[in-house]
């Protein structure tokens, strides 16, 4: 089926998501709380779009609107674009010292002086976009979650304590859009969530590149015994690369 | 002397906290007394919620129609030997009709009875909530096994479709169509849920019910699962609603015992069981896909209803959701048809009636069923007996925290689904709290917006930080630190959240603020230009001073000042040193000559 973003006629299959749809064809939605290795949170809403169905236009959340007819779709007329500024005026509010919401707001055009109309935190970096939680569950640990509601919702450990699940992976600070994740890898060893990690060398290279228990919880996961020599990624792509030069060189 | 009589206490939530239980036992144990020779033969039932939770506890005498209001232990003896004995009434008990001034022997003929119509509420106050026997006498279950002996699902459906019920939690939607849409998908699990999470302050029409009157709940969602294939059912209640779980489950212990619940229902092929899932106290979580996630056991976080929950619910099967009210409707339907409910409420789209709890500045506060389309008049003066205290009329707030206030030219707004929307208020679950000229209309708003801020579930943007900044801009208004241009921010984060939110909660958050500056915009500006708050209740913004010319010297006031700063002879005007005041209020709730006023 096909259906029209901002004018261009784009292939799509039904029940795929708007922002699929629209990034494929080039055409730009801007996110927070989006990542293509996990399922769409709408929680930053910052991707809104006019959906227009038989005339009738609504508002929905394109990371995880599927779409099911031949619909017209606006990513960007003065409305969405207005509510986007507004969205990122109350980010910026939350977030007033980050580097990555300045740089959103700065395209949104938001002005300094509604900000400083409220009281600021300059501490904060959480959007609480909810990524880092979305990520840990899907890796199996769930050391951290979204705790409490409304005002008082933070990321957190249960109970704010060193959580016994937690292997160290650092993959929330990873997928993390505006870096409020603090991880201190130092002298062989990793902070992170309140908890120490041993680290592990990359036995080519001899930089510390993971935790023990991530490699570990890894292996364990892989149902595959632990190899002799550890590789980081970086040494694991080339030593990937040359084999794979070799088979072809050999074919 | 008749001899049969039936005594009935009120043991609802409200007349228990008054000593309901207390004046049962007593009654109990005179009647035990007057033993098995006695002349009069007494039944005792403890009933649910009559709906006058201020005048309890609340006891009636059947067939005689007496009904006594705020009993005493102490009274008890009394009611047995001179009214369950010898027929004499006791004035001092009698309903209390303030436009008149009369005490009434039979409450039903009270303004604030009379003038409502009872269907959802039929049986709560009538019967044993408890006792299955009560229910069925008054007609229970007549619909079911008139459903499952002569009509088709499709029968069923077609009745409710009729009838133009719409959801009673506040979306209205058509109940017939949403239960269609499930009905039209062949799979199995079919859920069907009861919504008693009723959460908004000062509403308590759903609690009622399910204390009261629980086995109209169980069979109206029997009558869908019948309707709609549904195989299993939820009842989600909130924990703090103690009385309601216990009355349900033991309402649903009875009906699977008679068959009416659990396999093979009335000797048919036809299942269904209902299990109860106490809700942890979230707000939010009365929001259908919010409750859902919370029964599945996840945080209770809405999701985006891009597919419908008829369609994909609760463990990704087709569910059917309605409140607990919606649920109580639909026996009688059933039983009387659905054109019979049709013919009741306004000719649009708003049909049969809805239950308010009227509460807040109003004579006469409790429970009220009412025809859709009745006026906010007839609701408040006629029925409510006006303002409390025959103080001016303010504004009505309905619609829980993310209704609107609306103002005195709206008093003859009818009231139904598509009115109050369009007023920037909304049905809601129909919470109805008046207000007085005590009220501050910001400071009113900027409580309504806290409640929201620690009740959203903050998952997204617009909501968890549109309310927040919103309600620190109100606190600051209140504070007296108003700044030019807050009025202008309000409305454009209003604007932002009420299109952008994930769930209807945050769609819905910006009302109470949208509808104060539309109609109160002059207060609003008074706080932040004049620095004035002309109700006297943000203290900041408040002096109080007396007028000399109202003042008789009555001395009320200066008796009543915590802070001993009125000062002022017997019969002569008196003062109030603003340095000492610490601007309570006291003085000008309580002077009668409305002498005291906020300069």
């Amino acid at each position: 089926m096909k259906i029209t973003i901002d004018g261009k006629a784009c292939e799509a299959e039904k029940g795929e998501f708007i922002l699929q749809i629209a990034r494929r064809n080039n055409i730009y939605i801007p996110t927070l709380c989006h990542s293509d290795a996990l399922p769409g949170l709408a929680s930053c809403r910052l991707c809104i779009v006019k959906v227009i169905d038989r005339g009738r236009a609504k508002i929905v959340t394109s990371c995880i609107f599927p779409v099911s007819k031949e619909v017209e779709v606006v990513t960007n007329d003065d409305e969405i674009k207005r509510m986007r500024k507004n969205i990122v005026m109350l980010l910026k509010v939350r977030c007033p010292e980050n580097k990555e919401v300045d740089e959103l707001a700065k395209v949104f055009g938001v002005e300094e002086k509604r900000v400083k109309r409220f009281k600021l935190d300059p501490e904060e970096n959480c959007v609480l976009c909810g990524l880092c939680a979305k990520a840990c569950k899907e890796l199996g640990t769930g050391a951290i979650s979204t705790v409490n509601r409304g005002m008082y919702k933070e990321v957190a450990t249960p109970y704010h304590e060193p959580s016994p699940e937690c292997i160290g992976c650092a993959s929330c600070a990873n997928v993390c859009p505006t870096n409020a994740i603090k991880v201190v890898d130092k002298d062989g060893e990793r902070k992170i969530w309140g908890k120490k990690f041993k680290m592990v060398k990359c036995d080519l290279c001899g930089e510390y590149f993971a935790t023990e228990e991530h490699v570990k919880y890894a292996y364990d996961r892989l149902g595959v015994e632990k190899p002799e020599k550890l590789m980081c990624s970086s040494c694991k792509k080339k030593v990937t690369a040359k084999d794979i030069k070799s088979i072809f060189e050999n074919a | 002397m008749s001899d049969k009589k039936t005594v009935n206490i009120c043991c609802g939530t409200g007349c228990l906290a008054k000593g309901s239980m207390e004046v049962y036992e007593e009654m109990k144990a005179q009647i035990a007394k007057l033993g098995a020779n006695a002349e009069v033969n007494v039944k005792l039932k403890a009933t649910g919620c009559d709906g006058l939770c201020e005048k309890g506890p609340v006891l009636k005498i059947y067939p005689d129609d007496i009904a006594y209001f705020k009993v005493k232990v102490e009274d008890v003896e009394d009611v047995v030997k001179k009214t369950l004995m010898n027929g004499e009434i006791i004035e001092k008990l009698l309903y209390f009709e303030t436009a008149t001034k009369q005490r009434l022997r039979n409450h039903k003929e009270s303004e604030f009875c009379k003038r409502q119509y009872k269907i959802a509420l039929r049986n709560v106050g009538e019967i044993d909530p408890i006792s299955l026997e009560d229910y069925v006498e008054r007609g229970g279950y007549k619909a079911l096994k008139k459903a499952i002996g002569s009509m088709k699902p499709e029968d069923v459906l077609e009745e409710i479709s009729k009838s133009g019920l719409r959801g009673r939690g506040g979306a209205g939607f058509p109940t017939g169509r949403k239960w269609k849409t499930a009905a039209d998908i062949d799979t199995s699990p079919i859920y069907v849920v009861c919504n008693g999470d009723e959460g908004d302050p000062g509403a308590f029409m759903d609690r009622s019910i399910m204390e009261g009157d629980p086995n109209s709940v169980i069979e109206g969602m029997t009558l869908c699962a019948y309707a709609v294939g549904g195989t299993n059912g939820f009842a989600y209640i909130r924990d703090e609603y103690g009385l309601a779980v216990e009355n349900m489950q033991k309402a649903i212990n009875k009906a699977k015992e008679e068959n009416l619940l659990g396999n093979n229902i009335l000797g048919t092929d036809f299942s269904f069981d209902i299990q109860i899932v106490r809700g942890g106290g979230a707000f939010v979580c009365g929001e259908s896909t919010a409750l859902m996630s919370s029964i599945e056991g996840m945080v209770g976080e809405p999701r985006a209803k891009y597919i419908h929950t008829t369609e994909k619910g609760l463990w990704g099967q087709p569910t059917v959701l309605n409140n607990v009210e919606t649920w109580a409707n639909v026996p009688i339907i059933i039983e009387k048809g659905g054109d019979w409910y049709h013919a009741i409420g306004t000719m649009e789209k708003s049909k049969g009636t809805k239950v308010f709890s009227l509460v807040g500045k109003v004579k006469n506060t409790g429970l009220v069923e009412v025809p859709m389309g009745t006026t906010l008049r007839e609701i408040i003066y006629d029925i409510g007996g006006g303002v409390l205290n025959d103080r001016k009329f303010k504004a009505v707030q309905i619609g829980g925290p993310s209704g609107g206030c609306l103002p005195a030219e709206y008093l003859d707004l009818p009231v139904d689904y598509d009115t109050l929307v369009k007023a920037d208020s909304m049905m809601g679950s129909g919470g109805m709290i008046v207000m007085d000229d005590r009220t501050c209309m910001v400071d009113v708003t900027r409580y309504y917006l806290s409640f929201l801020a620690e009740e959203s579930c903050g998952k997204c943007v617009p909501c968890r930080e549109g309310v927040k900044r919103m309600l620190e801009i109100l606190t600051d208004i209140c504070d007296g630190n108003g700044k030019e241009g807050d009025i202008e921010e309000l409305l454009e984060i209003c604007s932002m959240t009420s299109k952008a939110s994930l769930c209807s909660l945050g769609k819905s958050a910006p009302n109470p603020v949208k509808a104060a500056i539309r109609y109160f915009r002059d207060e609003f500006e008074e706080h932040i230009n004049n620095k004035r708050c002309r109700a006297g209740v943000c203290k900041e913004l408040t002096t109080f001073g007396i007028d000399e010319d109202k003042c008789i010297g009555c001395d009320m006031c200066k008796k009543n000042c915590p802070a001993d700063c009125i000062t002022g002879e017997i019969k002569k005007p008196h003062a109030i040193d603003a340095d000492k005041c610490v601007r309570c209020g006291n003085c000008m709730n309580i002077c009668k000559f409305n002498a005291v006023k906020v300069l």
